[in-house]
């Protein structure tokens, strides 16, 4: 870039330079994108510091694999399958290190609450913004990571079952089953949070 | 409900399901109350979900965040130097020279074991691996090779 404007270039563009060794140039994909990356992250980890940590690691991937990418997808998405990945390797990690709890047992089988009454009433129905956002974050904080992430894979990163599959390991089936198991163990959640003083 | 319905429902929610297994699940959807009554709750919670999404901003400066990265991708590019291989005629070298020395300490020892005649007009000395020396007493010439480049 001859004028060196790199904040009115396009991301192609900055790409393009980055993948030159530019790191002025990848420095402003950093500052563009960082909060999305950050804040994918921070949907699965549900930790500050980890959420930043590995949002970095992330982008320090993302410039030694930049040659690869070749703009199938966009810059964005391409780094947000980079910090998806990170975080359920550093979640399998977690899983590995401490034990099992029956619950989590039951939670991959689909548990009670298969069987759980169907709830009616829409418990946020009524709730503001910021307090419906409180009550899902620590409503999310209780699903094992396995559910928080088909979740967050299904709902926000707007994934199909089989591109869900591929990214965990897994069948088309237990994402099936653990979405399913999700919404309903959330749904429970914000129910009995709305009963709350 | 079994579970492969109450899967079948989830999925024709998420537009996962062939037009004709949709439109089959949708009458039944229709029909049946208390799949009505799941399908709502799973479209609740998808909406509310989808409500509580807000832009969430990283914790820290942009310089801060972007010192890290920068720190790492220069570690990761920084090449470990590698210790130079010789090359053949070097290594080749190397083992020659002390060969030439010794041969040469040899045959000084052979030399002086025979025993010089008395009067003799040259002598030869070894002064170490690296140096050979010979002198013509008669001419008053000393001969000095060394073995060069010296060894390493």
């Amino acid at each position: 870039m001859a004028d060196k404007d790199y904040s009115s270039a396009e991301d192609p563009a900055l790409v393009r330079l980055a993948q030159k060794g530019d790191t002025a140039a990848f420095e402003e994909l950093v500052f563009r994108h960082r909060d999305k990356i950050y804040a994918r992250a921070f949907s699965m980890m549900r930790n500050e510091e980890e959420a930043v940590d590995l949002s970095q690691e992330a982008w320090v991937k993302g410039w030694q694999r930049l040659t690869q990418f070749q703009g199938e997808s966009s810059f964005t998405t391409w780094m947000t399958r980079i910090v998806i990945n990170l975080c359920l390797d550093q979640l399998r990690k977690h899983k590995r290190q401490r034990a099992e709890s029956i619950e989590e047992l039951d939670e991959e089988s689909g548990g009670v609450e298969r069987q759980m009454p169907v709830i009616t009433v829409n418990p946020t129905e009524r709730l503001e913004r910021g307090e419906l956002r409180q009550r899902i974050d620590k409503a999310m904080s209780q699903l094992s990571y396995e559910h928080r992430t088909v979740l967050v894979l299904h709902e926000f990163e707007e994934m199909e079952y089989k591109e869900i599959a591929k990214t965990m390991d897994c069948s088309i089936g237990t994402v099936m089953s653990r979405l399913f198991y999700a919404r309903r163990k959330l749904a429970a959640l914000l129910a009995d949070l709305k009963s709350e003083p | 409900m079994n579970e492969e319905q109450q899967l079948k429902l989830q999925a024709f929610l998420d537009g996962e399901l062939p037009e004709d297994e949709a439109r089959e699940i949708s009458a039944w959807i229709a029909q049946d109350e208390e799949a009505t009554a799941l399908s709502k709750e799973l479209r609740n919670t998808r909406q509310a979900l989808k409500n509580s999404v807000s832009p969430v901003r990283l914790p820290e400066s942009r310089e801060f965040y972007w010192s890290k990265i920068q720190r790492e991708i220069e570690r990761s590019e920084r090449v470990p130097v590698r210790a130079v291989q010789p090359s053949l005629f070097e290594r080749l070298r190397r083992m020659l020279i002390p060969a030439a020395g010794f041969a040469l300490v040899a045959a000084a020892g052979v030399m002086m074991f025979r025993g010089m005649p008395n009067g003799a007009d040259s002598e030869m000395a070894v002064a170490d691996s690296g140096a050979f020396t010979y002198r013509d007493y008669a001419n008053g010439t000393t001969l000095v090779w060394v073995s060069y480049p010296a060894e390493r």
